[in-house]
């Protein structure tokens, strides 16, 4: 058991960071409110309170859920590379469902772990910020016990996905035959397409509803604010909508985005291997994708808002002095804060590619059989590690763009007494660090992989197992 | 003056050919002292029991792996100290591999599959290689298939087509490693037949390393290894010919 939790080092640092990062937001919320309720000159700490916890919980839930499509991922990546030890004790009498219980518990028992683990990290954090912040003087001194049963929510939230995710990635193990154990059978382009057509056409109704609402949500935005509830709702059930048809979406944006990278055959080949299968890229692109659309559409709203409110108030010197800080500090905030998720994926993407380039060792040791120089392999997992954040980060920005002016565009079409269409304001401070972020990830990713890959011996090629 | 292989006929040579694995206290010899010339346009059988050291001489020959002492040319280049880079081009102009499995990319369709190697070189092929390419897709049945992915063809199509991307550059030396390893008889004696006529048709050199008697039947040459040694030098002969030699060199191990 030992040997098999090792394979779960990923997930362990998955599940540690989901369970910390909630557990921070929710202990410095609590400092929060510990200090307003010391100050409390409008008696209305415990409503302030609420709502810092109920926003808190919001990013924690996107913390979790993009934690818990990493963890499906990557068990099901391991599931691929255990299938031969799978099929030889299923040989040997095993039934699948225990091998699949099997593996469903392990993820329960790294989830448990990572949970305490982020849990106790993510305390010590914010006692650490909460001391800092008493010692210069930002925040009076506060009294706060740092136990709250809401830090549950996280915690508990992390274990149960973790499980469920390894339940979910482990579904493969049942296709397993036991006659694999057998063969020298080389890896299989699974391609499980098809059998998805309830969830495609949830989706697709979710998403016709959703740009309705938005559409609704515009018009109503040209005379009155409030224009934007109905764009929320819009931008919630079509974002849904993408996300569950996104193994349809992010295959073909893959394709897309790999014929730039050339014909020469590391490129071909590139693109080929990052959609070789298309559940696995999707799981891995989509907690990006995610990302990136919320850190870019909530900096397009803010952008456009502040052009908006500069354009009215043109000639007050004052304004941009006051509104600029403001409109700086929240989005660095909520940057950071989706920011987190979008790291989370980050982590779980460095891993299946890592091990995905692991699993086709005999794949490149034929390529440098047939005369791949080793640059020319490094090469292919460089680019196919930039056609997956590429692809992630293009489709996020698209749909960022979108939701982000809907949003402006419904809140502000009706600032000036008559209806109004607002250009959207490109935020191109934070496009750089989403692009300097990608491309750091796309290194990141490929680094290792690329050097292992390069050295791999055209001669395992020829070995017989 | 020197003379060169090519002056003896010869599309490949090893001179004292030894390669050790393991440390150097407890060195494992996998080649002892091989010394040997392949012949242009000759099909030629290494055969021998399992570690008898006949896949690590295909290795040396094929510039995939060093040698710990000796010299190996492929037609006048002397391959043995070729730095990696060198010899990934050579490879990739001046030889073919058929394997026991897994020879094909699997992302790659038939045609792209039998077209990498030009592709590396960063090339199309000519007019001339197009119609021989064409000529081997007809020959080899394989017209049909030209877009199927690997994993949709049967063992012996896989087969026929690691075949025609070997075939397809004309290289000096085609190795073929245990080629009909994976592969039920009938289909394994159309593989053998077709590399058989390769050479004779068309003059291919080629090097098969196997331990089946029903495949070393189909070459002009056999050349047995035991320990790490050649220790016969055959002409084309019989399967049971060649079991009998097989069981007499186990029978004296």
């Amino acid at each position: 058991m030992n040997g098999r939790l090792r394979d779960h080092g990923s997930t362990l640092l998955v599940a540690s960071l989901a369970s910390g990062f909630g557990v921070l937001l929710l202990q410095v919320t609590g400092i929060l409110g510990a200090v307003v309720l010391a100050d409390d000159t409008t008696g209305s700490s415990a409503t302030v309170k609420t709502m810092l916890d109920v926003v808190a919980l919001v990013f924690v839930a996107i913390a979790v859920y993009v934690a818990a499509v990493t963890t499906a991922n990557t068990v099901a990546t391991i599931v691929a590379g255990r299938t031969r030890v799978i099929a030889l004790l299923r040989l040997i009498g095993s039934s699948a469902r225990t091998q699949r219980a099997t593996i469903a518990r392990e993820g329960l028992v790294v989830g448990l772990v990572g949970a305490v683990l982020g849990a106790l990290v993510g305390t010590a954090a914010a006692w650490g910020i909460g001391a800092v912040g008493v010692a210069t003087e930002q925040i009076p001194a506060f009294e706060y016990s740092y136990w709250t049963p809401v830090l549950l929510v996280p915690m508990v939230a992390v274990v149960l996905t973790t499980w469920l995710s390894a339940w979910t990635g482990s579904r493969r193990v049942l296709a397993v035959r036991p006659a694999e154990a057998l063969g020298s059978s080389g890896e299989q382009s699974a391609e499980e397409l098809g059998r998805r057509t309830g969830r495609t056409a949830t989706g697709v109704t979710l998403i016709v509803l959703g740009v309705l609402a938005l559409a609704g949500g515009v018009l109503v935005g040209l005379v009155h604010p409030a224009g934007v509830l109905v764009g929320v709702v819009g931008g919630i059930l079509s974002f849904t909508g993408v996300v569950l048809v996104a193994d349809r979406i992010m295959p073909a944006v893959l394709r897309a985005v790999g014929r730039w990278f050339g014909t020469t055959p590391p490129a071909r080949l590139a693109a080929e291997n990052a959609v070789r299968n298309p559940e696995r890229s999707t799981r891995m692109t989509i907690g990006l994708v995610i990302g990136v659309t919320l850190v870019t559409m909530f900096a397009v709203t803010m952008e456009t808002y502040r052009d908006a409110m500069y354009a009215v108030m043109e000639g007050q010197e004052n304004v941009e002095a006051m509104l600029g800080p403001v409109i700086d500090g929240t989005v660095a905030v909520f940057s950071v804060l989706v920011g987190f998720s979008a790291l989370i994926a980050a982590v779980g993407l460095v891993n299946t590619l890592s091990v995905s380039v692991l699993q086709r060792t005999r794949e490149i040791g034929l390529l440098r059989a047939l005369g791949f120089d080793r640059r020319q392999v490094r090469v292919m997992i460089l680019a196919e590690a930039a056609a997956l954040t590429v692809a992630a980060t293009l489709t996020g920005l698209v749909l960022g763009f979108v939701y982000g002016w809907a949003g402006a565009q419904a809140m502000l079409g009706s600032m000036t007494g008559e209806p109004a269409l607002l250009a959207p304001a490109v935020p191109w401070v934070v496009l750089a660090i989403i692009v300097v972020a990608a491309a750091a990830l796309t290194a990141l990713a490929s680094l290792a992989p690329a050097r292992r890959a390069g050295r791999v011996s055209p001669v395992v090629a020829l070995a017989v197992e | 003056m020197q003379i060169t292989p090519s002056d003896l006929g010869l599309i490949a040579r090893a001179v004292g050919l030894t390669k050790r694995y393991g440390s150097a206290a407890n060195p494992v010899t996998a080649l002892d002292d091989v010394s040997l010339g392949l012949r242009r346009g000759e099909f030629t059988a290494i055969m021998g029991p399992s570690g008898s050291g006949k896949s690590t001489l295909m290795h040396l020959l094929a510039g995939l792996d060093q040698a710990t002492s000796g010299q190996v040319w492929l037609g006048d280049t002397d391959i043995t100290e070729l730095p990696d880079a060198a010899l990934t081009v050579l490879r990739r102009r001046r030889i073919g591999f058929v394997f026991q499995s897994f020879n094909l990319v699997p992302t790659l369709d038939v045609e792209a599959n039998i077209l990498l190697p030009f592709e590396l070189d960063g090339r199309k092929p000519s007019g001339i290689e197009r119609a021989w390419i064409d000529e081997l897709v007809d020959a080899l049945g394989l017209r049909a298939r030209l877009r199927h992915r690997p994993h949709e063809l049967s063992g012996g199509q896989q087969q026929r087509v690691a075949i025609a991307r070997a075939l397809a550059t004309k290289p000096d030396l085609l190795f073929a490693d245990e080629p009909t390893g994976n592969l039920d008889s009938r289909t394994g004696r159309e593989v053998l037949a077709l590399l058989a006529d390769a050479a004779k048709t068309h003059g291919q050199s080629i090097a098969m390393v196997t331990h089946d008697p029903v495949a070393a039947s189909f070459a002009d040459r056999i050349l047995y290894l035991s320990d790490g040694r050649i220790v016969r030098d055959s002409v084309r002969s019989t399967p049971e010919e060649i079991s009998s030699y097989m069981l007499a060199m186990e029978a004296a191990a």
